[in-house]
């Protein structure tokens, strides 16, 4: 459904010098930095298939994101999706592919959400029928109805996202990209958003790639997981694999009132234990060990004025790799 | 001093825009070549019949050119507005320094800007062109740096007033847009305000606008009597005392209902 | 058609919510323009003519040139505020349409408000064809020429516009660009081209071609000289000016391609 094959996308950096003269002389001179932020990366994806596309920032994923779109063209490689290459037809991919980014909306933000559809429906030439049926199977799953007929700047940024999934949907692409999709919601508009795109891969068998800083999107939605970092994938494969190359540490932070006398038998799946001021940080792998049980077990060393739960950095996963 | 120091910064910012302003002063002496072309145009063997010869007209669009970009082209509102649409302005307001002050030093700054990489510049193009009057009289260059002060301040205080009527309306566009139209039209931009028909010629001697632009540039042409310079100051006092007021005014209304 | 009739309306739609805000704008434009013709006609009617042309007479190029930039300015409005797309990367979410970026663009708002401005060029050239016509003038051909001017006006102003947009893949920024190429020629416009020296005539007969929408044909049809030529050269100017612009804009659309924003 999607192959990327030697791809790399190379951008010049000029330099810019200080002062009137500077900056007139830098505007012919040819000194620049070449920076990859996409380099020699290959990967296939298959009908229906649901991949994680993580990295830190930087690491070239919106770059790949935009090539596989059609915005950017590559340096070198070759990137085809749905046999087509986005390059050379960029509109008919674009009749092929839904995409969301997290961080901005593309709906019209002084209308009413309803006539985004209207408008969306006519821009990709979807039938009366189709259109209906689609708008319908959103609105049960995606609960758009109650704010159709709000304008888009007066949505909350659930609502909006919600929104702007069913807007990039409306065409019934076999294909989705999504950019974040998740950031800055409550979890609520997470877990609609996630059991979404759960159902929309596996009963509609779209083809999907998500990227994200969330673990828990991660964990709950893909089959398999590309990690890349400057520009070049670091690994390639499922999620059993991702785990047993790092495991996929959740973190409970617990401030005690005195000291606890923490016994020597330390429980199966905790990774990690240290000091952080006074608070006692704990790395344990959710698979193995229930967040139930460790909170237990903590309990039992002392009195805790304080508990914590935190969800594994994307950043710190990706330090465990090399 | 704080408002010295907000008025450096802006000066600062303004100078990231260095190449964008030249081409911007290019088009501007456009403006001015179109203008004096028009009058050349009409006045061309019909000098007799004018208070201007086409030599004078010359060096009266030049000036103007120079000097619009010093009391003419200020920043919209002072930007007052954005403050009001994002309720900024209740904090800028109840801040120990004078809002008024605060406000209008960092558009002086703008201007200082404006003064050496505009005026200066566009001032050069019209003098190696079609020329530029020089004053003759030594006493002429202390009554125009007068007259030059008391004119930006009374464009400040303009845009200031229409800035701060966003507390009571919000949208000022239109504001801007008449209170520039009237700055520019009966200020003299293009026409000298003497040319104008009977009534309108008279009063408009005594409307502030003439004050921003029209009396300033006519200093310099020594075409004027340096008593025009009282009307300015007056002019100056009365909008910087009404600012002041409905500046307080502002701060009561958002006292009261919290922005 | 259809999609562009949804567009349209819907663009119509948000503005309304502003309708105090609109009515006044919309105003105020024409008011801008308004006073400066009456000081145009304060002068002419004190000194009679510029280089033999009357007031009604620079009324008829007042009236077209600005009736071209106005309703460039309604139409063309994402066109002419296009450096939003390059300093705020919006341009990317017009890339993932199954539609060319520049019909996005041409249909995705309307400014109103500029309207006003339309109206007020529209009754100038009103008041300018009556006042030549009682000055025994023949206007027939003239009003039958009018729209060929005005279109080609518009294509021209839209040139202009897309070429100056085009700049902002390079350089981000383009307002000060545009009172270069929009502003300050569209102005000159307004009046005849005899009154400019060489080198401003050169420039608005060549790169920055606002000298053929109006004064050409004009200057034919006040039997002012010219010949049918006259009436043929605005609108070829324009449409190779517009293919000239377009090439301009794939060729920027192409580097986007291969840099970002």
């Amino acid at each position: 459904m999607i192959v990327a094959d030697h791809l790399n996308k190379h951008f010049k950096i000029y330099e810019t010098k200080k002062g009137l003269m500077g900056s007139m002389t830098s505007l012919f001179s040819a000194k620049h930095q070449v920076v990859k932020a996409v380099n020699e990366i290959s990967f296939k994806i298959e009908e229906g298939e649901f991949v994680g596309y993580i990295g830190p920032n930087g690491a070239g994923k919106s770059t790949t994101i935009k090539m596989l779109s059609g915005i950017l063209h590559p340096t070198a490689g070759y990137v085809e999706v749905g046999g087509v290459s986005p390059q050379k037809r960029r509109k008919e991919v674009a009749k092929k592919i839904g995409i969301v980014f997290g961080q901005r909306t593309q709906l019209w933000w002084d209308l009413p959400l309803r006539d985004s559809f209207d408008i969306l429906k006519e821009m990709y030439k979807v039938p009366d029928a189709k259109y209906q049926h689609f708008l319908k199977l959103y609105d049960d799953m995606l609960q758009i109805g109650n704010f159709m007929n709000t304008p888009v700047r007066k949505l909350s940024l659930g609502q909006r996202m919600r929104g702007d999934l069913a807007a990039a949907m409306i065409h019934d692409p076999d294909v989705l990209f999504l950019d974040e999709p998740t950031i800055g919601l409550d979890v609520n508009a997470k877990t609609s958003i996630r059991s979404f795109l759960k159902e929309m891969n596996e009963k509609e068998k779209k083809t999907i790639l998500l990227t994200t800083h969330d673990m828990d999107d991660i964990e709950q939605l893909c089959s398999r997981v590309i990690v890349i970092n400057h520009g070049q994938i670091v690994l390639d494969g499922t999620l059993t694999e991702l785990r047993k190359n790092i495991g996929l540490p959740s973190v409970m932070e617990v401030q005690y009132r005195t000291k606890p006398e923490i016994g020597d038998m330390v429980m199966d799946g905790i990774e990690k234990m240290r000091w952080e001021e006074e608070k006692l940080v704990l790395q344990y792998d959710r698979s193995v060990l229930s967040s139930p049980s460790l909170l237990q077990e903590v309990t039992k060393w002392g009195e805790p004025i304080d508990i914590q739960m935190k969800e594994p950095d994307i950043e710190e996963v990706i330090r465990k790799i090399y | 001093m704080v408002y010295w120091i907000l008025l450096q910064k802006s000066f600062l910012r303004n100078m990231q825009y260095k190449i964008a302003h030249l081409i911007n002063n290019a088009a501007s002496a456009i403006f001015g070549f179109v203008f004096i072309a028009i009058w050349v145009g009409v006045l061309e063997g019909k000098d007799q019949n004018s208070p201007y010869n086409v030599m004078e007209m010359t060096y009266y669009i030049a000036a103007v050119q120079c000097i619009l970009w010093i009391s003419g082209f200020l920043t919209a509102g002072l930007n007052i507005q954005n403050g009001v649409r994002n309720g900024a302005i209740s904090l800028e307001l109840v801040r120990p320094t004078n809002f008024f002050l605060y406000v209008t030093s960092q558009e002086a700054g703008r201007l200082i800007y404006n003064f050496f990489f505009r005026t200066i510049p566009i001032g050069l193009v019209f003098a190696l062109t079609v020329g530029f009057y020089v004053p003759q009289k030594g006493t002429t260059y202390l009554f125009l740096c007068i007259s030059i002060f008391l004119a930006i301040i009374i464009s400040i205080n303009l845009h200031y007033l229409v800035g701060i009527s966003a507390c009571w309306t919000t949208e000022i566009d239109w504001a801007h847009f008449v209170n520039f139209t009237l700055l520019v039209a009966l200020g003299g931009q293009f026409v000298p305000i003497d040319f104008l028909p009977a009534p309108l010629s008279t009063l408009t001697q005594y409307l502030p606008f003439a004050g921003a632009i029209y009396y300033p540039v006519m200093i310099l042409l020594e075409k004027i009597s340096y008593d025009v310079i009282l009307l300015q100051l007056l002019w100056a006092v009365v909008l910087t005392l009404f600012n002041l007021w409905l500046t307080e005014k502002a701060r009561q209304k958002l006292e009261i209902q919290g922005g | 058609m259809h999609l562009y009739l949804k567009l349209l309306s819907g663009s119509l739609r948000s503005r309304m919510q502003y309708k105090m805000n609109f009515l006044i704008s919309s105003l105020s434009y024409a008011l801008i323009m308004a006073v400066d013709f009456i000081l145009l006609a304060a002068i002419l009617q004190r000194f009679d003519d510029v280089k033999g042309w009357n007031l009604y007479e620079v009324g008829l190029l007042y009236g077209i040139s600005s009736v071209a930039i106005t309703l460039y300015r309604v139409f063309g409005v994402e066109i002419h505020n296009f450096e939003r797309y390059m300093v705020e990367g919006e341009f990317d979410s017009l890339l993932i349409r199954p539609v060319s970026p520049l019909s996005l663009l041409l249909t995705k708002n309307l400014d109103l408000s500029r309207i006003g401005g339309t109206l007020q060029g529209v009754i100038i050239l009103i008041i300018s064809i009556i006042g030549l016509h009682e000055k025994s003038v023949d206007t027939f051909f003239l009003i039958l020429y009018l729209p060929v001017s005005i279109l080609s006006g518009v294509v021209i102003c839209f040139s202009l516009g897309l070429l100056t947009a085009t700049i902002a893949f390079w350089t981000q920024r383009i307002k000060d660009f545009q009172t270069f190429t929009l502003y300050a020629p569209f102005n000159a416009a307004n009046y005849p081209m005899n009154i400019y020296p060489g080198w401003l005539k050169l420039i608005f007969f060549t790169v920055i071609p606002v000298g053929f929408m109006n004064y050409t044909p004009v200057l034919f049809l006040l039997n002012k000289g010219g010949d049918l030529w006259n009436l043929l050269l605005p609108p070829a100017v324009a449409f190779v000016f517009l293919f000239i612009a377009y090439r301009f804009w794939q060729f920027g659309i192409r580097h986007y391609h291969s840099t970002g924003s």
